[in-house]
This record gives C-alpha cells, sequence and structure tokens, in this order.
C-alpha cells in the first residue's frame, strides 16, 4: 500500500511538474484529490487494514496530500507568475510616445510681477492698485512736479485732456495712498504706465511696481535694508547693492540703485556691459515737500520710495532681448515661460 | 552738456585722466554718458610743407608734389588732382596708414603709375567747413598757415588733442548747463579750489542812457533785465580759440558778436541776446505780455500769432523777440551793425517752455531757460561778454548798465547735523559735513548741532535738511550707507488685493492644462476697429476716449473692448506661421463717462478668451468658459445672441442671476476676412462681474445614504430649442426627487423628422430619507413626460 501511495505520489509530482498552465494544472487537482480522485481512492482502500496498521498509514497518505497540495500551490503560483509576465509584456507600450497634450503659459511680466509682489508680502507691504489714467494733479504736481517744470521732460506723457493723462509712473499710487491713509504706509503697487517714446529699446506701455513706506524714524538705511532683502530674494543670496547719487523730484536724497549682476556675479559680461552691476531701480528718501503736499506731518513722519521696471526685471531674469518681444505675444515666445 | 577738457581747465586744476575724472563724478551725481578722444577722428595726419610740384607724365590732371613731412616720415611724394597748391604751402597730408574722421584709411599706392605714399586733405575730408578755418572751404586742398612746423600732428593744429565729456545733468542742477557750473563741482569732488572768472578790466565809454531805456512790466516773467551797449562794432570772424570750443561743443560759429554769446551761454549758462541798438525803435526796450493776435517775425524767417501768454521784448512800438526763445527778424545783428545792445535776462522757465511748446519753435536759448536760470548768471554773463569784445578789440564797451533788479542776496539755511544723520540712517561727525560743505562753497559754520549755510544765487535746489543731507552723502559715499532691516518700523500685514487672488485662480487654471497662453497687449488701439467690430451706432464701446498726442493713429484711443487687440494678436501669430492656439489676456477697457473726458473713466478689468485654428470648435472654449465658472463657484446661463462680429448661429451672452457676464462665439466669416484670421472663438467676460459672484467655497454637502434610481429618456424637439430650455423644465418638473439630469446625446437626421432633433436626458432620482421605490419614479417620469409634450412641445422618442 505503501508504494502505491508513494507512485501516485510520484506520478502527481511528475504531473505537476509538466503542467503548463493553470487549467491543467486544476485538472491535475481533480484527478488526483477531487472526490473521486486517484489518491482519495486510496482512503477507501484503508477499511481493509488493520486498527494497529491504520493510524501510521493515515499519517503517511495525510503527508502525501499536504505534500501534492503544496506542489500545487507552488507550481500554481509560478504559473501565475509566469501567465502575468506574458501578459503584462504582450501590454508592452512605447514610452517614448507622447499624447499631443501640453499644458498653457503665464506671460513672463505677470510671472515676474507676481515674484516681486511676493517678495515684499513677506515683509509686510500690502498691494494697493490705482487708476492708469490719471489726473495731472496726482501724477506730477503732489509729487513736486508743477505745471512746466522741467522735470516733466524726463517722462514723455501721453494726455487725454489738458489735466488728464495717462500716467507715466506708479508713483501717483504714493499720492493717492498718503492723502487717503495715515501712517503706518507700507504699500507696493504694480501696474502698467505709459510713456510716449517708442523705439528699438522703449515701449509706449511698460509696468512698474513702486513702493512706499512711511512711518516714524525711516531712513535711508532703511531703504538699503529693504532692498538688499529684496535683490537676494529675487537675484539670489550672493546680490549685492549699490547707490548712486541721483535726481527725483518726489524723492531727496534720490538715488539709482544697480544690483550685482547676476549673470556673472560681478566680474562683468554681455549682460552688465561689463560693469558688473545692472540699474534696476530708483529710489529716495520720500521729500518733505511731498508729505506735506499729501497732508502728512514731516516732522513727526519720514519715508522711503522705490519704483522699478517690471518689463526689465523680467528682461534680466529670462534673457529677453527686446522689450518688443514681450508685446508681439508670439505663441512660440510666451510657451517659454510657466 | 558737452564739456570740453581744455575749456574745463580755465576754470579748475585737473591732475586726473577723464576716465577717473568721469568716475568721480558719477560717484557725485553726474552720469558721465560719453568720453569724446577728439584726437581719435585723425590719426597719421600731418602738417607737411611743399617742396616741389611737377607735372605727372602720364596725367595731365594730376600734379607729383615732393613734400617735408617733417623728422618722423621725412620727405613724402604725394600724387593729387587738386591745383590751388604751390610750392612753400602748409598742407594736411596723410600719411601711410591714416585714418580719416569718416572712419576711411589711407594708404600708399601708384596713381596712374607714379607712387603716391599718401594723400593731401581737403577741409571736408578733415571734417571743417569755412566755419572753421577760411581756407577749408575752399574747393581744393586746404591750405594751413605756417605757426607749425612740417610734421606736427594734425591734431596739434586743430587744437583736436582733446576730450570732450558728455555729462547728463539733473533737473535739480540747472547751474550746471554750464563749463563754470561742471567746473565748480569738479573743484569739489576733486577738493581743489574754483579758479572763478578772470578779473575783468576793460575801460568804458559814453553812457548807455544814450542807446537804450529799460521798462520790464511783466515783472512776475521777468525779474531782472540787464541791457549794455557795445558801440563802433566790427562784425568779423571769431578768434580761432572761440571757433574751435564752440565747435567742440557742437555749435556751427557764425560771426565775433554770435559767437560771444553763444560762447558765454556754453561757458556761463546764460542766454544772451544781442539787438542792433539803431533797430529798436524809440531807443525803448519794454518787456511785456504780447497783445492777443500781435505777430512777431523770428530769425527763423517764420511769422508767429502771439497771444497774452507770450512775453515779447518791444520797442517802442513793435515786439523784437520772444523773450528767451528767439529774436526778431527785425532787430537783429546783421554785417553793417555798429552799435548792439546786449540781453542778459532772467525769464521765468515755465513761460518760456509754454511758448517754446505753442509755437513750436526751440532754440539752445529755449531749452538753457526751461531748464531754469538762477539770478546771479546774468551779471557774469555780461561781464564775460563786455571782456571777450574787450579782448578781441571788436567794439568800444559803453559806460553804465541797466539793470531792473540791483543786488542779488545770498539765502541763509540753518540744518541740524541730527536731523542730516536721521535722515540717512548713519552717523556722520559734524566736522566731516562741514568739510563737505565748505568743498561746495556754502560756507558752512557749525554751532552745537546746528550748521548754518550761506547759498549762493545758483543752488536753488538747495532749501531743506533732506537736500543739504544729499549734498553730504554724495561726496561722503552711498558706499557708507548701511543696510537696515524694517524690524524697528511698526507691524503692518503684508496683503494682497482680492481681485488678484481671483485672477490668480483663473491663471492658473487656463495656464495650467487648459493649454491657455497669456498675452499682454497696449490699451491704446486703432479707432478702425468699431468698422472691422461692425459695432452698432448705439454700442458704448463707440465711445472712445482719445489720446491728444498719440504715436500714430493705429495707437491712438483708449481700447473698450480687448476683441480688437486680442484678434491682432492671433493675426500676428498666424503671421508667423503659428497656426493654432488658446489665447487669453486679463486686461482694462476705459469706459468713460463723459466725452470729452471731465472726470476720470471706469477702468474695467476684462478677460478675454480665445481659440484659433482649423482643430478648434465652440465647445472647446465654452469648456474653458465653464472650467472658469466652476473654478468660482459660480453658476451662469448661456443664452443664444447675435452680436455683429459673431456668427450668429454660433454666439451667446452669458449671465449670471440676470446680469451680463459677456459674450462667447464664433468670429464672423466676414470679421475673420477684415482681421486676416481663420476659424475663431473667442469670449470676453467682466472680471468685476466675476469676483463679484465668486465664491470661495459651497457649503458642505453630505454624501447620499440612499441608493439612486437612474433613468434615460429620449426626447424629439423642435431643433431651436436649447439643451438648456430642455434641462431647465426637466428639472422643474423633476421636482425634489430629481437629482440630477444631464444630456448625454444629441442626433437629428435618419429617423427624425426634418427640422427636428433626439435628445437623450439622462435622469437620477434619490431621496435623502429613504430608498426610493419604482412606482415613486414612475411618477415623477410620467410627470415630466406630459409636461415636456405639453410646454416644449417635446414628444418621447
Amino acid at each position: 500500500m505503501f508504494d502505491i501511495i508513494k507512485q501516485i505520489v510520484e506520478k502527481c509530482r511528475l504531473a505537476i511538474e509538466e503542467a503548463t498552465d493553470t487549467s491543467i494544472l486544476a485538472d491535475i487537482k481533480v484527478r488526483f484529490l477531487g472526490k473521486n480522485g486517484e489518491y482519495t481512492g486510496i482512503l477507501r482502500g484503508m477499511k481493509n487494514l488493520s486498527p494497529e496498521e491504520r493510524p501510521s498509514f493515515g499519517k503517511f497518505v495525510n503527508e502525501g496530500r499536504a505534500f501534492i497540495e503544496q506542489k500545487i500551490a507552488e507550481k500554481e503560483a509560478q504559473l501565475k507568475a509566469e501567465e502575468q509576465r506574458k501578459k503584462l509584456e504582450s501590454e508592452t507600450i512605447d514610452v517614448t510616445l507622447d499624447d499631443d497634450s501640453a499644458i498653457g503659459s503665464i506671460h513672463p511680466l505677470t510671472l515676474v510681477k507676481d515674484e516681486i509682489v511676493n517678495i515684499f508680502l513677506g515683509l509686510g507691504f500690502e498691494v494697493k492698485e490705482g487708476p492708469e489714467i490719471e489726473t495731472d494733479m496726482f501724477n506730477f504736481q503732489l509729487l513736486n512736479v508743477p505745471k512746466d517744470h522741467p522735470a516733466r521732460d524726463m517722462q514723455d506723457t501721453f494726455y487725454l485732456t489738458d489735466n488728464i493723462l495717462l500716467r507715466t509712473h506708479t508713483s501717483p499710487m504714493q499720492a493717492r495712498v498718503m492723502t487717503t491713509e495715515k501712517p503706518p504706509i507700507r504699500i507696493i503697487c504694480p501696474g502698467k504706465v505709459y510713456r510716449s517714446d517708442d523705439d528699438a529699446t522703449h515701449s509706449p506701455i511698460f509696468n512698474q511696481v513702486e513702493g512706499l513706506v512711511i512711518d516714524k524714524g525711516v531712513s535711508l538705511s532703511h531703504l538699503k535694508g529693504c532692498l538688499d532683502m529684496f535683490a537676494k530674494a529675487m537675484f539670489g543670496k550672493e546680490t549685492k547693492t549699490r547707490f548712486r547719487p541721483s535726481y527725483f523730484p518726489f524723492t531727496e536724497p534720490s538715488v539709482e540703485v544697480d544690483v550685482s549682476c547676476s549673470m556673472c556675479g560681478g566680474k562683468g559680461c554681455k549682460l552688465c556691459k561689463g560693469t558688473g552691476w545692472i540699474e534696476v531701480l530708483g529710489a529716495g528718501v520720500v521729500n518733505p515737500d511731498v508729505l506735506t503736499n499729501c497732508g502728512i506731518d514731516p516732522e513727526e513722519y519720514s519715508g522711503f520710495a522705490f519704483g522699478f521696471g517690471v518689463d526689465r526685471m523680467a528682461m534680466i531674469k529670462y534673457g529677453i532681448p527686446h522689450i518688443r518681444l514681450m508685446y508681439e505675444n508670439d505663441v512660440r515666445v510666451l510657451k517659454q515661460y510657466k | 552738456m558737452k564739456v570740453p577738457f581744455s575749456w574745463l581747465k580755465d576754470y579748475v586744476d585737473i591732475d586726473v585722466s577723464p576716465e577717473i575724472l568721469a568716475e568721480k563724478m558719477v560717484k557725485a551725481g553726474f552720469e558721465v554718458e560719453e568720453i569724446i578722444d577728439l584726437s581719435a577722428a585723425c590719426k597719421k595726419i600731418i602738417v607737411a610743407k611743399i617742396l616741389s610740384i611737377a607735372s605727372h607724365p602720364d596725367a595731365d590732371k594730376l600734379i607729383v608734389c615732393q613734400l617735408d613731412c617733417g623728422e618722423t616720415y621725412g620727405q613724402k611724394q604725394i600724387v593729387t588732382g587738386a591745383h590751388n597748391v604751390k610750392v612753400g604751402d602748409y598742407v594736411p597730408a596723410c600719411m601711410h596708414g591714416a585714418v580719416l574722421p569718416n572712419g576711411k584709411t589711407i594708404t600708399k599706392g601708384k596713381l596712374r603709375g607714379v607712387l603716391s605714399e599718401g594723400m593731401m586733405c581737403g577741409g571736408s575730408e578733415l571734417d571743417l567747413t569755412s566755419d572753421d578755418y577760411e581756407a577749408a572751404g575752399v574747393d581744393g586742398i586746404f591750405i594751413l598757415d605756417d605757426r607749425f612746423a612740417p610734421g606736427t600732428d594734425i591734431n596739434v593744429y586743430l587744437q583736436n588733442n582733446d576730450y570732450v565729456l558728455d555729462i547728463g545733468v539733473t533737473a535739480n542742477r540747472p547751474d550746471c548747463n554750464s563749463i563754470i557750473g561742471i567746473a565748480r563741482e569738479v573743484a569739489a569732488v576733486l577738493n581743489v579750489p574754483f579758479k572763478g572768472l578772470p578779473d575783468v578790466n576793460f575801460t568804458e565809454s559814453d553812457d548807455i542812457n544814450n542807446f537804450v531805456s529799460v521798462k520790464v512790466e511783466a515783472t512776475d516773467l521777468c525779474p531782472r533785465y540787464i541791457a549794455k551797449a557795445v558801440k563802433n562794432i566790427k562784425i568779423a570772424r571769431s578768434p580761432e580759440i572761440i571757433r574751435r570750443r564752440l565747435r567742440k561743443v557742437g555749435i556751427r560759429p557764425i560771426n565775433n558778436i554770435v559767437d560771444i554769446t553763444n560762447y558765454v551761454l556754453i561757458e556761463i549758462g546764460q542766454p544772451m541776446h544781442s539787438f542792433d541798438a539803431n533797430k529798436i525803435g524809440g531807443k525803448q526796450i519794454i518787456v511785456r505780455r504780447a497783445n492777443d493776435g500781435e505777430k512777431i517775425v523770428t530769425l527763423d524767417e517764420k511769422e508767429n500769432l502771439l497771444t497774452q501768454d507770450n512775453l515779447v521784448i518791444c520797442d517802442q512800438d513793435k515786439p523784437v523777440a520772444l523773450a528767451g526763445v528767439m529774436g526778431g527778424i527785425n532787430s537783429g545783428i546783421a554785417s553793417d551793425t555798429t552799435d548792439v545792445v546786449f540781453e542778459a535776462a532772467c525769464f521765468k522757465r515755465d513761460n518760456v517752455r509754454r511758448t517754446s511748446r505753442k509755437l513750436g519753435i526751440r532754440s539752445d536759448s529755449s531749452a538753457r531757460f526751461e531748464k531754469g536760470i538762477d539770478f546771479l548768471s546774468q551779471e557774469l554773463a555780461v561781464k564775460r561778454t563786455c571782456q571777450l569784445i574787450s579782448e578781441q578789440g571788436i567794439g568800444d564797451i559803453v559806460g553804465g548798465v541797466i539793470d531792473t533788479l540791483g543786488k542779488v542776496e545770498n539765502r541763509v539755511l540753518t540744518v541740524s547735523v541730527k536731523k542730516i544723520n536721521a535722515i540717512l540712517g548713519i552717523t556722520i561727525p559734524s566736522e566731516v559735513m562741514v568739510d563737505i560743505l565748505a568743498r561746495l562753497s556754502l560756507n558752512p559754520i557749525l554751532d552745537g548741532d546746528s550748521i548754518t549755510l550761506t547759498i549762493p544765487g545758483y543752488r536753488e535746489d538747495l532749501v531743506n535738511a533732506n537736500d543739504i543731507a544729499e549734498e553730504v552723502i554724495r561726496f561722503y559715499g552711498y558706499d557708507n550707507i548701511e543696510s537696515k532691516p524694517l524690524d524697528g518700523l511698526s507691524q503692518t500685514q503684508g496683503k494682497n488685493t482680492f481681485s488678484h487672488e481671483t485672477e490668480t485662480k483663473i491663471r492658473n487654471l487656463l495656464s495650467g492644462t487648459s493649454e491657455y497662453h497669456e498675452c499682454v497687449s497696449y490699451s491704446f488701439i486703432s479707432p478702425s476697429f468699431a468698422r472691422k467690430m461692425r459695432l452698432p451706432e448705439d454700442d458704448y464701446r463707440n465711445n472712445v476716449i482719445e489720446l491728444m498726442n498719440p504715436l500714430g493713429e493705429e495707437l491712438s484711443v483708449m481700447r473698450t473692448t480687448l476683441f480688437h487687440s486680442m484678434l491682432n494678436l492671433i493675426a500676428g501669430n498666424n503671421a508667423r506661421g503659428n497656426k493654432s492656439s488658446k489665447l487669453y489676456e486679463i486686461g482694462k477697457v476705459y469706459l468713460p463717462h463723459s466725452l470729452p473726458l471731465n472726470e476720470l473713466p471706469d477702468e474695467k478689468p476684462v478677460l478675454m478668451l480665445a481659440e484659433f485654428g482649423q482643430d478648434k470648435n465652440f465647445y472647446s472654449i465654452k469648456n474653458a468658459v465653464r472650467a472658469v465658472l466652476e473654478k468660482l463657484n459660480i453658476k451662469a446661463d448661456f443664452t443664444p445672441a447675435v452680436k455683429p462680429w459673431l456668427h450668429p448661429g454660433r454666439s451667446a451672452v452669458i449671465t449670471i442671476d440676470g446680469e451680463e457676464l459677456g459674450y462667447i462665439g464664433e468670429i464672423h466669416p466676414d470679421v475673420q476676412k477684415d482681421y486676416k484670421v481663420e476659424l475663431t472663438y473667442v469670449a470676453e467676460l467682466w472680471l468685476d462681474v466675476l469676483t463679484k459672484h465668486e465664491k470661495s467655497h459651497l457649503p458642505f454637502v453630505d454624501l447620499p445614504k440612499y441608493p439612486a434610481i437612474t433613468r434615460d429618456l429620449a426626447f424629439v424637439t423642435d431643433k431651436q430649442v436649447t439643451a438648456q430650455t430642455l434641462l431647465n423644465e426637466v428639472k422643474r418638473l423633476g421636482g425634489k426627487l430629481l437629482e440630477n439630469a444631464s444630456i448625454f446625446d444629441v442626433y437629428s437626421g435618419k429617423g427624425i423628422e426634418q427640422g427636428k432633433k433626439s435628445v437623450a436626458i439622462a435622469l437620477s432620482f434619490r431621496a435623502k430619507d429613504r430608498t426610493l421605490v419604482d412606482t415613486e419614479v414612475n411618477a415623477v417620469i410620467d410627470k415630466i413626460i406630459a409636461g415636456m409634450q405639453k410646454n416644449l412641445g417635446a414628444t418621447l422618442r
């Protein structure tokens, strides 16, 4: 009997080994271990054994059965893995192919404006926006530029009427806020501005960001601190700033601010025309006359203001060679900025 | 301001190179735009003496000259076609490798077989005219005088071993639009003395009152008027040094009197005018506002019609000059002039500016007056003029001067050291401040915390502590400003505008996987937009604000729609081969309350979307609009509408609770043609309406507890009945149990009657508090079917 069992187990093992798919294996399972299976039939032979033989025989049979079951399970796992492998292999695609979907783009001027604004939000500045069509009063007179003042030549102006114009800078927002709000004032004003020059390096429309801080005890050193912080955030940690004396009617002292060239790190390159510095903005201590014009006591409060060109910033940041490219809106250019 | 280095040296000793001076001037606030090396124009051109002249063996028109070219070059043979030379003449000669002002290089070569080792130059080849040297104007070779030995560099002869600094002068420093003004700054920058004007000694005779009297009626526009007379004038050419200096600053020499006034203008910064004394009617000068309708013919031979806004210089019966702008042709200097009255006046800059702009006359004088002239310059200018006339011996200075102001007092300004340091945010010792202010000739007197300054007349820009702080720091050095954090100041909250947040949401959505590209275009457009869009006459978009001084017709009105800008961008892209894309712009339109403009207009932000290319369709752009609406939690209705610029069957207005948000549609084929675009879809939405209806989030809706029952119904209706109408009716009829209804198929064609369509709607029913049973749903379905039939004539398919 034991030999027969051994033979059946061996026969079964061979069959399992030869099985090539899970359905054959299922058949084998039925053939040997099913209700009427070969191996199951052996148990029926047990009734012919003596009571003494039965336990050891039973144990032997069970071991054989467990062995077969284990072999089937192993084989099944092996076959399933193989079948899945084949299935997956048959499903192989060319992953280097592309569907034609793409993403859109955000205009470089928006990207840079948002980046600038976000830096100043972190420094506690509030964004204020104002009209592009302005009165002569806010654009010039309150900012210390009376009618027919020579400083008007600095900004060629588009007029709509004798007293209404397209703002030539975002600075009128200084006056708008100072005449309506009490210090402390810490604002940033992005927006479009207009000047009637139109050549290869100028666009009659461009974008500025104006900043204004009015508080007790504000000095030129605070301006330097604020712009240092901005320059590092905008152009990299190693960036330095440099002040050069300049003139704006609404600030005194007035400065032009250069940042060390982000391209060459100050060694001199094409971008900075070999100087190592790039002029990025104009700034200064708010002229006390402007404070007085706007109803703020210059004995109690002082402040600083700055303004820079977003277009220029974008050109520096992205290496855009001509300002005109920003307004041509060629899709091939637009696509480059996300 | 063009400043010849040599001229500057008359007033200040300079021991540094032009480059180093330029660097120092930049640090003091004077941008040096260019350093021009005048000697660079002529290279290897020398003075040569003609030793002999022979005829050319093979050419009748050429001659062969032997020239003494000095020690370095020796004797050279030069062939020329000019015939105004003779043996013994001194001429400018190009040696082999010479460079002319026009950039041309001269090399030796053979002329009709005879060696020519260089070239003799005519005046024009050296960029000279008879204004510079009489002999430079003749046809042929420029014959030099014999002051310089053969071999001398021509730059020495022409006084061109010199540099010209082109200095940018800011509007607050009109005093520096002069050689002496710059010289004062250079002296302060180099910390050396400013030499001042030389002492002037000249003899006077006669009395000015015999020549002219002056009456200023408009003292508000002319606070000072000085008149000085010179008689027995001999009009001639100016001395070489005057002519050369004028040329270096870009002024054409004319005659000695005109040249002197121009010379003084550049040197002192004071525009002068010279009248022929015998042409001043009644020997009277009256400075007054012009009468309306009065006329004057100016030196440019232009007749000008004047008004009360124009200041004029008149004799007893007529205007003889436009004050500060240009003289009249009736009173100018001529070759027969013998007696001259010089005018040195202070005219108000704004009036000169207005007159100059209004009449369209610009002159060196008006340019200078517009920037502002101080009260001191007139006196200096008259002195300098007399000195130059006396030096040249070209006239007799008449005794006495008419001056309507008399002596000018210096202002006194007291500032606090502490205040200056507070403005700068650093601590500069008071002695250092005093030293700097002394260099600027402000005569500082320190007393404790206060510094008392005497402000010279030419520094009208110095009025308060901030001005003095700037003077101190530009010499102390901006590099010494420390960087202070804002920490010590009041706490403020950083925040953006609400509309910016909405815009950012829209941008991120459209520029994300919606594949839209953001554009930025000009705010002013061509007025042709109205015609191209076929706007009806009463359309609000016709009310455009016009620019008074546009760059051109194409950019002459403020836009009232973004449509025109967008279509032009698409046309531009088409022309560059970008045939298919999606674009959007967030920009403003400018809507006046009334025209002409008498108050600020509305500036309304607009969201403009466009999709162009043969692969685009209406529903794609509608999806983009719907995505924006959904992002902002807004429900809107699309209703068919006719806009003249859109396809009448493929356009709609979009409304939110009855408020118009904008329009959407396909561009009308005629409009396509006008803009040179192909198939294009657009939508233009009011951004402020979006912001108004935007909800940051909707109330939380719990997940359903009970199952839904779904049914599909197909209705046959007239083609004109919109999907929206059908759905709205189904939803109304479905009542509370109808959870959702959506169209999943629209079909017309075979099996459907002509003019009709079949619309398949998926319905989903659910109750919040129980599981629905079929009979409940069936009752609602019956109601829907009956209602659709009755209300819309829609039959169940």
